[in-house]
């Protein structure tokens, strides 16, 4: 079930008005959230208790956990050190506060009330959150639009 | 798809300007035969919701919980009936039972941060019986949805789905093809510590910090009831009859249990599509050959799949931009195939724009709809976005019976997971 809320008030409200490159496996893994530094994380490796992995490619770095329990849970960062894009695959959703940290709020006042029970998809100047699957099975990503690295095909972010 | 009777609607459409009936594109649905009365079928309606608030393709049954083992009982109408999840859940705000905790081996209460794949369904287990049509499944753990009795862990994130208002309904029956709503991953350990995702939560005390993250076997986890009937306890058939273009304000269908256990409830011509382990099958796109995993959910309220520029079809402006908005009705087509590629179905579906189906009509409120629809994921910019979800939800249900199988239950056909149709 994809719960998204709320009704037909809104029914009322509205209608009368209306390539990949070569990756180089390196070590020692680190976990930042959204828009932030490598640096400003370091509790959440505990948080997943994960297998992890940090490839690097010309135009961004990846730093890829396994959760022992399924989930993939992949950040990129760009040449500047900060993380442009997350995205998850697997049993479980990962804890979004941690992952989408500053913009976490900004998230829950996106996905507010509205009458479509089924993915998220939602486009706000320079954020893009994309959530789908079911229950075992979720699959989300959410970048930063106007960071993602020149020449980077957003469709590689997953 | 069934010979005769196909070719039975596509002689009425041929005719329909004269006959003046309706036939929605190339694909009128069959009509599908709708099991009446049983001790394994229980009502299901397609409506406006809860008073006030509404829901939009909505399924709908009411179920009976008990206070274990006695017969203090309490019917409650408006619960979704959803193939996405397992597990019946209720709103406390409209229980007025008192059950018993469902504790962990140490008698600790559990709770669970219900992971809806957008949102969260917060409350604690407890016990009860329930009954729905002549079926009963007995000290069964529920979740009763509260966020009172014990606070929302700050790790329990993602939209709160918590409310009658967020929920738009009294509580969730989950009959989907897995058994447990987490299964195994939920009882994981490395070594001391429970590496369980903040599904589970052992629950010592109502105030903040009082819920942590536990590891729960699999039995304690919350089950799809469906396996605890006595008899009937393979899987589900959803019967739903057709809904006209324009849409309907209610239609009402039936819930069988069982599949292949009574005369009412055989496979018949029905399509076996298995799944994978993660209740999934693979969709084909017939305009431009694009693949995508794929699950049925009756708790998707549309057919959510590709995006527009995949697709090719504009999505509706703010605030209904989940919706898809063509200038005219698209019939459409689709191949099902099972985890193995050895089944293909065709499938015929309609999309038709959003805003003009809800718009407001004199006396009637249109909320059912077979025809709706929208994007599974955000438009790319000059390139295909592959590898998300094709969502069949409940548009798909209508005019027909689709099955589904629990995993590792018993079915002429072998055993489950499967859907099929």
């Amino acid at each position: 079930m994809h719960t998204i809320p709320v009704g037909l008030t809104f029914l009322r409200k509205l209608l009368p008005r209306c390539a990949f490159f070569a990756l180089l496996l390196v070590s020692q893994p680190a976990w930042a959230a959204l828009g932030e530094d490598e640096s400003s994380v370091a509790a959440d490796k505990a948080h997943f208790l994960a297998s992890a992995r940090i490839l690097r490619s010309e135009r961004y770095t990846l730093h890829e956990l396994e959760a022992s329990t399924g989930t993939k849970v992949r950040e990129y960062l760009g040449s500047d050190g900060k993380v442009f894009a997350v995205a998850w695959q697997g049993p479980f959703r990962p804890d979004l506060r941690q992952l989408l940290g500053s913009y976490y709020e900004t998230y829950l006042k996106a996905a507010g009330p509205r009458a479509a029970r089924g993915p998220i998809n939602i486009r706000l100047p320079g954020l893009v959150i994309h959530m789908s699957g079911h229950q075992r099975a979720f699959y989300g990503r959410v970048y930063l639009a106007d960071h993602v690295p020149q020449g980077l095909s957003t469709d590689e972010i997953r | 798809m069934h010979g005769p009777r196909m070719r039975r609607a596509g002689w009425a459409c041929a005719f329909a300007p004269l006959l003046g009936i309706a036939c929605s594109g190339g694909s009128a649905p069959v009509p599908n035969t709708i099991a009446g009365p049983a001790d394994n079928v229980a009502e299901l309606s397609v409506d406006y919701g809860l008073p006030g608030i509404g829901y939009l393709n909505g399924l709908f049954a009411t179920v009976t919980v008990c206070v274990p083992g006695t017969s203090d009982c309490q019917s409650i109408d408006h619960i979704v009936v959803d193939t996405g999840s397992s597990g019946l859940r209720i709103l406390g705000s409209v229980l007025t039972l008192s059950l018993p905790a469902w504790t962990d081996d140490s008698g600790v209460a559990l709770a669970e941060c219900g992971q809806l794949f957008s949102g969260f369904i917060w409350g604690q287990l407890q016990r009860a019986d329930l009954k729905i049509a002549g079926e009963q499944a007995s000290g069964l753990a529920i979740q009763v949805i509260d966020e009172s009795t014990y606070l929302v862990p700050s790790d329990c994130t993602g939209f709160d789905a918590s409310t009658a208002e967020s929920l738009g309904a009294n509580g969730i029956f989950g009959v989907s093809s897995s058994l447990q709503d987490c299964g195994t991953s939920c009882e994981a350990r490395l070594g001391p510590r429970s590496v369980n995702p903040g599904v589970y939560y052992a629950c010592s005390s109502a105030t903040a910090g009082g819920c942590q993250t536990a590891a729960v076997p699999v039995a304690k986890q919350l089950q799809n009831p469906v396996q605890f009937f006595s008899q009937d306890n393979n899987g589900t058939i959803i019967e739903l009859p057709s809904v006209p273009a324009e849409g309907a304000p209610s239609v009402s269908g039936s819930l069988v249990f069982g599949i292949g256990t009574r005369d009412n409830n055989g496979l018949d011509q029905a399509k076996v599509i298995r799944l994978d382990s993660g209740g999934d099958f693979v969709t084909i796109y017939t305009a431009n050959g694009t693949y995508s995993p794929a699950f049925m959910d009756s708790g998707s309220n549309g057919i959510y799949f590709l995006d527009s520029s995949t697709t090719r079809i504009p999505v509706c402006s703010d605030p209904l931009s989940y919706f898809y908005c063509p200038g005219s009705t698209q019939n459409l087509s689709a191949k099902i195939l099972d985890r193995d590629g050895l089944v293909t179905v065709n499938v015929s579906f309609s999309i038709a724009n959003a805003r003009a189906l809800f718009a407001a009509r004199s006396n009637v409120v249109n909320v059912v709809f077979d025809n709706l629809g929208g994007p599974s994921a955000p438009a790319q910019a000059g390139s295909v976005d592959m590898g998300t979800y094709f969502d069949w939800g409940l548009p798909f249900y209508f005019g027909r019976n689709v099955f589904t199988a629990i995993e590792g239950q018993a079915t002429p056909v072998g055993a489950g997971p499967f859907v099929a149709f």
